[in-house]
């Protein structure tokens, strides 16, 4: 490697974080270790970890510097920071709890890690103080997007995962699937209260004594807002629970300003729809109006890698033309039965289209079961179509509809010979630098120098 | 970062690894739509989500474009693929599952290779402690770092089925079931084609709504400066290739070109294949970054 392993940072579920010290820069970053099992492959959290991090490029997100994958292990180069925010409240804390312009500076940069995490279509899912990390500057960074087991894997044995459910969303609690960025507003509440208090807010021992601590300080949803709730996402199950009236905050906060208690109370609502968004948040008078002292400012430098994307032509020519009869080798059939579950399908899909932000997990395209073992599903059959015009037929496309205007339909016409590049992105080109273009190959540019 | 995913660059299409090893262009086109159909059923009797074998192929079709059939098989590379997108769609699938549903289309395959009939084929399980399991196993494993590695990580896949309903709506059409069914179908046989991996979704969703309201006889306004596809920001010349790829797939095939991808799953047997075929055609320029 090409980097020399110094001492043991800290240790998660699936990894071990060492010190290291890069042998040409010296300069020193933090080495996540991960091994590869021979049952499992790939630990599915580091795969999102890094497809995600290597794009999300932000100052209050740990960056991912490079990817040495070797037959063994994997090991990700992330950027070195001192501490992560939980022994950062140990060692600098009144008994945990920061200073309120600590607790406004990190809270802002918090939240501006999350809202550019939201931009980018990426849920964190895994946000509590162990996760965030502190450098000397003062920066505070998401860390740990290992978050594929937020999900679909049952959640027990390990006793930090029951860390884990204290910054846990009530309506994922309540068995929620269709989660979103709501989620992640959540966890930032609970922290930052944490911060405030320098003590977690809700601590629950397991899922159902987690809502109850919840529900007794921000009060038992109605039965109306529980039905809401059901409707919106009808994998929830709704038991019965003790009526608690909500507490005010400023009880449970005393030491918080009017300010600070009016965000925290929009960030943890109990229904997802009515929480604030991260971007939203960052506008509160909180963070905007002159209170004491200057809300903290970090700069920004978001740099989003996408650049626009001209696509270009696949290989060669049009296809030659399909005899009349030729179709699909590969199943095709339009049997009526087939079609039917086709449209159910369809009509399924677009019904929870309709309601926002889907999981695919419910998405259902449409597979007719009637295809089982023939191939891919259903090409529609191609009806005896009428060939009109040699050049249309020689290109196999099928026929422009009666009265349809018959521009670009010629041989050459609208076709290029030969295939265009393409601006943007491409496979198996180094990213690093290169504003507006990635590419396979390399997840780093730099791509296993170590080894 | 959600709704644009990397393409294959020019030089990867005009000049992909498996062609400078020397294999003809129709054979690869093959390979790799053989490859997706095994996929394809490997899902159907995993009963997996349909999510996952989609991003399934189109991992597989953006494999070929950094990596040579001569070095992967296209019976690995696709188990692999379908094990990692998975694993992306959380749906994760047991190893030994796949392994065995791989071995029995394979088995199955070959059955029918030899000219038997398929009522009379049997499967024969393989042993959990034979050479067999522990040997598929191994490619499985090597198949999905492979992918991760040589894709540097470039795992995002975005199915064009939601943008389908959209653009349907937006032109009005969605009251017309055979429309929605039919380009619907033509979504899904692309999946065999590599156009996931040339082209961004609007394209290619453009082009089946293209095949499916010409079969359909369905005029949408075409003239400029009112032509339908410019709604979506689709290139014509992109979208009439798109629809070109996919409607390649129909076109007739002979006995002997169905079965020779069959005999061609394994890198040995393409290898072999090489030998006695092709004259050698190129250097062998993508070994250096061979790993096996
Ligand atoms: N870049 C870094 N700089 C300094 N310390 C770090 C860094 N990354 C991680 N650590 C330390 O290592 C610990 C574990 O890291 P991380 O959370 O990424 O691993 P993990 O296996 O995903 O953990 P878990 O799954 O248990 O949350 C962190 O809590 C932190 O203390
Ligand atoms: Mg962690």
């Amino acid at each position: 490697m090409n980097y020399i392993q110094l001492e043991k940072l800290g240790e998660g579920t699936y990894a071990t974080v060492y010190k290291g010290r890069s042998r040409t820069t010296n300069e020193i970053v933090a080495l996540k270790e991960i091994h590869l099992d021979a049952e499992e492959g790939t630990p599915s959290t580091a795969i999102r970890e890094i497809s995600l991090m290597k794009e999300l490029k932000h100052v209050n997100i740990v960056r991912l510097h490079d990817v040495i994958h070797t037959e063994t292990k994997l090991v990700l180069i992330f950027e070195y920071c001192e501490q992560d925010l939980k022994k950062y409240m140990d060692q600098h804390g009144e008994r945990g709890a920061l200073d309120m312009n600590t607790v406004r500076s990190f809270m802002f940069q918090l939240l501006k890690g999350t809202a550019f995490c939201h931009e980018n279509q990426v849920l964190h899912r895994d946000l509590k103080p162990q996760n965030l990390l502190i450098n000397r500057k003062g920066e505070l960074k998401l860390g740990d997007f290992g978050l594929a087991r937020a999900f679909g894997v049952p959640v027990n044995t390990f006793s930090n995962e029951v860390v884990t459910l204290w910054y846990r969303a009530p309506d994922v609690l309540l068995g929620s699937r269709t989660y979103s960025t709501s989620i992640d507003v959540w966890s930032c509440g609970c922290i930052f209260a944490e911060m405030i208090s320098g003590s977690p807010l809700f601590r629950g021992r397991d899922n159902q004594d987690q809502l109850l601590h919840i529900m007794r300080i921000i009060g038992t949803p109605s039965d109306a807002q529980f039905q809401k709730l059901a409707k919106e996402a009808p994998e929830i199950q709704i038991k019965q629970f003790p009526r608690y009236a909500k507490m005010p905050f400023q009880q449970v906060l005393p030491k918080a300003s009017p300010q600070a208690l009016d965000l925290l109370e929009r960030l943890l609502k109990f229904d997802p729809a009515e929480r604030l968004s991260a971007a939203e948040a960052l506008q509160h008078p909180y963070f905007t109006s002159t209170g004491p002292g200057p809300a903290p400012s970090f700069g920004m430098n978001s740099m989003n890698s996408m650049g626009s994307i001209n696509a270009m032509n696949p290989v060669g020519a049009m296809p030659p033309p399909p005899p009349p009869s030729s179709f699909p080798a590969y199943g095709h059939s339009s049997s009526s039965a087939q079609a039917q579950a086709q449209a159910q399908a369809q009509a399924q899909y677009q019904q929870q289209h309709s309601q926002h932000q889907q999981h695919p997990q419910h998405q259902s395209w449409g597979h007719p079961a009637a295809n089982v073992g023939v191939g891919l599903g259903a090409p529609p059959q191609q009806a005896q179509q009428p060939q009109q015009g040699v050049n249309r037929a020689a290109y196999g496309m099928p026929p422009p509809g009666p009265g349809m205007p018959q521009g670009g339909m010629g041989v050459g016409q609208g076709m290029r010979a030969v295939p265009q590049q393409g601006q943007g992105m491409v496979y198996g080109q180094p990213v690093q630098g290169q504003g507006g273009q990635m590419g396979y190959g390399h997840p780093m540019g730099g791509y296993g120098h170590g080894q | 970062m959600a709704t644009l995913y990397p393409l294959a660059s020019l030089a990867q299409i005009e000049n992909t690894p498996s062609k400078q090893d020397g294999i003809p262009d129709d054979l690869e086109e093959d390979l790799r739509a053989y490859g997706c159909k095994l996929i394809h059923q490997a899902g159907i009797l995993l009963k997996q989500k349909q999510v996952a074998v989609a991003a399934a192929q189109v991992l597989f079709q953006r494999f070929w474009f950094v990596t040579s059939m001569k070095q992967f098989g296209v019976g690995d590379i696709g188990m692999g693929a379908l094990y990692l997108a998975s694993k992306l769609e959380e749906c994760p699938i047991r190893m030994r599952d796949l392994i065995n549903v791989y071995d029995l289309l394979l088995q199955r395959a070959s059955h029918a290779l030899v000219g038997k009939s398929v009522d009379m084929f049997q499967y024969h399980p393989m042993s959990y402690f034979g050479n067999t399991f522990y040997d598929m196993k191994d490619a499985l494993v090597v198949a999905e770092m492979q992918i991760l590695k040589r894709l540097g990580f470039n795992v995002h896949v975005v199915l064009p089925y939601g943008t389908l309903i959209n653009y349907l709506r937006v032109l009005e059409l969605t009251n017309r079931e055979d429309v929605c069914t039919k380009a619907w179908g033509y979504l899904n046989d692309a999946h065999q084609t590599p156009v996931y991996a040339l082209y961004q979704v609007p394209t290619i969703v453009c082009a089946a709504i293209l095949l499916a309201t010409r079969q359909l006889q369905i005029p949408l306004p075409s003239e400029p400066p009112a032509c339908w596809w410019e709604l979506f920001d689709a290139d014509w010349e992109d979208v009439w290739s798109v629809g070109g790829s996919i409607m390649r797939l129909y076109r007739k095939r002979t006995e002997e070109e169905k079965n020779r991808v069959v005999g061609l799953v394994n890198k040995k047997d393409v290898r072999s294949w090489l030998e006695e075929n092709a004259p050698q055609a190129g250097s062998d320029s993508t070994s250096a970054m061979s790993v096996t």
